[in-house]
């Protein structure tokens, strides 16, 4: 006897011989949209056999609190990534200064030229 | 709601001695060091990958075995509000199951292989699911104390170097934060309430203190460390702070409601270092090993979600789809 | 405005929503999947909380017990529930089916609801039409799914719906103040709603590969609308309110 009345309530030998299988199925990676306007976020991911079943559980694990304005859904395989190897790549974006905004600072010539024309 | 690793002797030898190709060990742990997360398609040790899956999925295992022993009250709450709050509290905890099985994958072990380790007893989970939740008071210690030890070790760990496995904890500890809340409501509603309500309470946090106590693991006096687990940012606290750090914040609010714990020994020492009598470590030990009260029930429902609804699994299979390790 | 007519149709749809809720939250830490038992597990949040909601209804506008007393304290023969709420969980396949079944019948009553000469009752089905649009999309993508995915899965549906149909129809009980309900505009009537859901569910049940059960030998259950339950009703109560129980008096 089990103290949770359920689980009294489960047959549970009537399957408790049988073989666990590994089967499984394939995950879909989950983009979650706080609301309009916003960029979809990267949530995680959930085990499904379609894409609308995949929508229906992500809803339940990503957007059960909170606010949400749409789920996309993504099957894992789809989506393609650099090897991390790579990630050196990315270490000439900081350097390109010309375009940053901050690299165009023109107001102290600005009021150089104001002092020297008396503006 | 999680326990904490521990390794055994013959475990500590081989992580300390495994070797690995030093200029991307060096680069790995340069890394660490500096703070940055370890991200799924990095080079890592070999023994980095396995110490974390174990700890990953044990921690996985915890989640939604400990949905079991609170189930037991899920059709018996009380009113509206306690009913609610169960259910989305256990729900909760499957949830979390969910979300840390999806970061060990990332590992590359898939959920069924974890599953099954699970159910043959290869892979472990947290001692204090093998206790009864035998009143509703059970429930109300589970809440707040089971969740709150929870919560130190959660905290903690999401401050390691694996980032998928953070992202998934920073999650569960938001989450965690309504459990306990709300486990603290139902136990003060208890300890505030008729002599009934009290006795029930007080006989439940007699019976979860030892319980408690354990859930940290072993003193360090008796466990195997591993510089390199602590190094990597595997393991980033011994089970002794831990363990000072939950009877640090939950004593007193214990205490505050008039109520005792079956220790006379307890208390707090002038360096801010908790004392407290033999929580008899061979129980733990038997525990563990399978001899626990509820050991067989918990194994056997796992079981039996995972056998009665084999069926399920099997028609939603396209056997035309592979399935390739989550990204993230 | 009829009082009567409108009690009893809430309590009705209050005894449903609890029973079926609290039938289904059993799944919670056992389901089939883990993403499969966190979807079910909410969905039956939902419902006890929109049973909460209309015995709130009665409470503030018909001065009847506040909610906690109407679901915890009330004896087996007040419910007005159907008796295919009731029925034990079963395996899963039986749940998805009462699921699918029930669900549509309460969308379908819901959305007759939103124009309801009663303010509070439109007013509480325009609010919860969000959750059980939801409800029933989950249900609809599992039902065909399971019963075009596999022979076994063909197989135990198929069985589950022969065996729950004749429950469901149960739902569609008139009760005596049909015509009040109707003609006062409260509600358009359980044999109208029985039609609306035929109409729905049949070519749903033919795209799943599935039978419909025939109509002309599929006796409805009846009884439940008068108090008159299966024998899991009694049972089930008793072990909900058991915490309550140990001390009536107490705030728990």
């Amino acid at each position: 006897m089990s103290l949770d009345p359920r689980i009294n309530r489960l047959d549970l030998k009537r399957v408790n011989d049988g073989e666990i299988t590994a089967s499984h199925l394939v995950t879909w990676e989950v983009f979650h949209q706080e609301k309009r306007g916003k960029q979809p976020v990267h949530a995680g991911i959930v085990h499904a056999a379609t894409p609308e079943q995949a929508l229906m559980f992500a809803k339940e694990q990503y957007a059960r609190r909170g606010k949400t304005a749409n789920l996309w859904v993504v099957k894992t395989s789809d989506v393609y990534t650099f090897n991390s190897e790579d990630e050196e790549i990315f270490e000439t974006t900081p350097e390109k200064t010309f375009r940053d905004p901050a690299f165009y600072k023109v107001r102290e010539r600005i009021e150089a030229f104001q002092a020297k024309n008396k503006l | 709601m999680y326990g904490n690793t521990s390794l055994t002797a013959e475990e500590a030898k081989i992580v300390n001695s495994t070797v690995e190709d030093p200029e991307k060990l060096a680069e790995f742990e340069a890394r660490i060091t500096r703070g940055e997360k370890i991200e799924p398609g990095d080079w890592m040790p070999d023994q980095y990958r396995k110490q974390l899956i174990r700890m990953i999925e044990q921690h996985a295992h915890s989640e939604i075995v400990g949905a079991l022993p609170e189930g037991t009250w899920i059709t018996r709450a009380p009113n509206f509000r306690r009913k609610l709050a169960l259910i989305a509290k256990v729900q909760d905890e499957v949830g979390h199951g969910q979300l840390l099985y999806s970061a060990a994958e990332t590992l590359g072990k898939t959920r069924e292989q974890m599953l099954m380790d699970l159910l043959s007893g290869k892979s472990k989970y947290s001692n204090v699911f093998n206790y009864p939740a035998n009143t509703w008071a059970d429930i109300a210690v589970i809440g707040f104390l089971v969740d709150g030890a929870a919560i130190v070790n959660q905290v903690i760990n999401s401050k390691g170097s694996y980032g998928p496995y953070c992202r998934a904890l920073e999650r569960i500890c938001y989450e965690e934060s309504f459990h306990l809340k709300q486990g603290h409501d139902n136990f003060v509603y208890l300890a505030t309430g008729t002599k009934v309500q009290r006795d029930m309470l007080q006989e439940a946090l007699n019976r979860w203190y030892r319980p408690l106590l354990h859930f940290f693991g072993p003193s360090d006096r008796d466990s195997q460390h591993s510089e390199k687990l602590m190094k990597w940012k595997v393991k980033l606290a011994s089970n002794d702070d831990m363990r000072n750090q939950f009877l640090d914040q939950y004593v007193p609010k214990i205490l505050e409601l008039g109520l005792t714990l079956p220790d006379p020994e307890l208390r707090r020492g002038d360096d801010g270092i908790w004392v407290f009598g033999d929580p008899d470590w061979d129980e733990f030990k038997r525990v563990i090993s399978g001899d626990g009260p509820c050991n067989a029930e918990r194994l056997e429902v796992r079981r039996y979600s995972e056998l009665a609804h084999r069926w399920v699994r099997e028609a939603l299979m396209n056997p035309k789809e592979k399935y390739v390790t989550p990204l993230a | 405005m009829n009082t009567e007519a409108i009690k009893d149709l809430l309590y009705r749809m209050a005894d449903d929503a609890l029973i079926i809720g609290h039938r289904n939250s059993e799944w919670t830490g056992i389901g089939p999947m883990l993403e499969e038992d966190l979807a079910f597990s909410s969905m039956s949040q939902d419902k006890i909380g929109h049973a909460q909601a209309l015995y709130n209804i009665l409470y503030t506008s018909f001065g009847e017990k506040n909610p906690d007393v109407l679901a915890f304290q009330r004896a087996e023969k007040d419910f007005r529930s159907c008796q295919l709420v009731e029925l034990p969980i079963g395996e899963y396949d039986f749940s998805l089916v009462r699921h699918f079944l029930f669900d549509h019948a309460e969308a379908l009553r819901y959305s007759l609801l939103e124009a309801s000469s009663f303010a509070p009752i439109a007013g509480l089905a325009r609010k919860v039409r969000g959750e059980i649009r939801y409800h029933v999309m989950h249900a609809d993508t599992f039902f065909k799914q399971l019963s075009t995915g596999s022979e076994v899965a063909k197989a135990r549906m198929q069985s589950a719906l022969n065996y729950a149909l004749p429950f469901a129809l149960g739902i569609f009980e008139p009760s005596a103040y049909e015509e009040a309900l109707i003609a006062e505009g409260i509600f358009a009537g359980e044999a109208r709603l029985q039609e609306l859901w035929l109409q729905k569910i049949t070519p749903l049940v033919a795209a799943a590969g599935l039978q419909m059960p025939a109509m002309d030998t599929a006796k409805a259950v009846y009884g439940g609308r008068k108090g008159y339950h299966s024998e899991y009703l009694q049972p089930l109560l008793a072990e909900m309110t058991e915490v309550t129980s140990i001390d009536p008096s107490a705030e728990w």
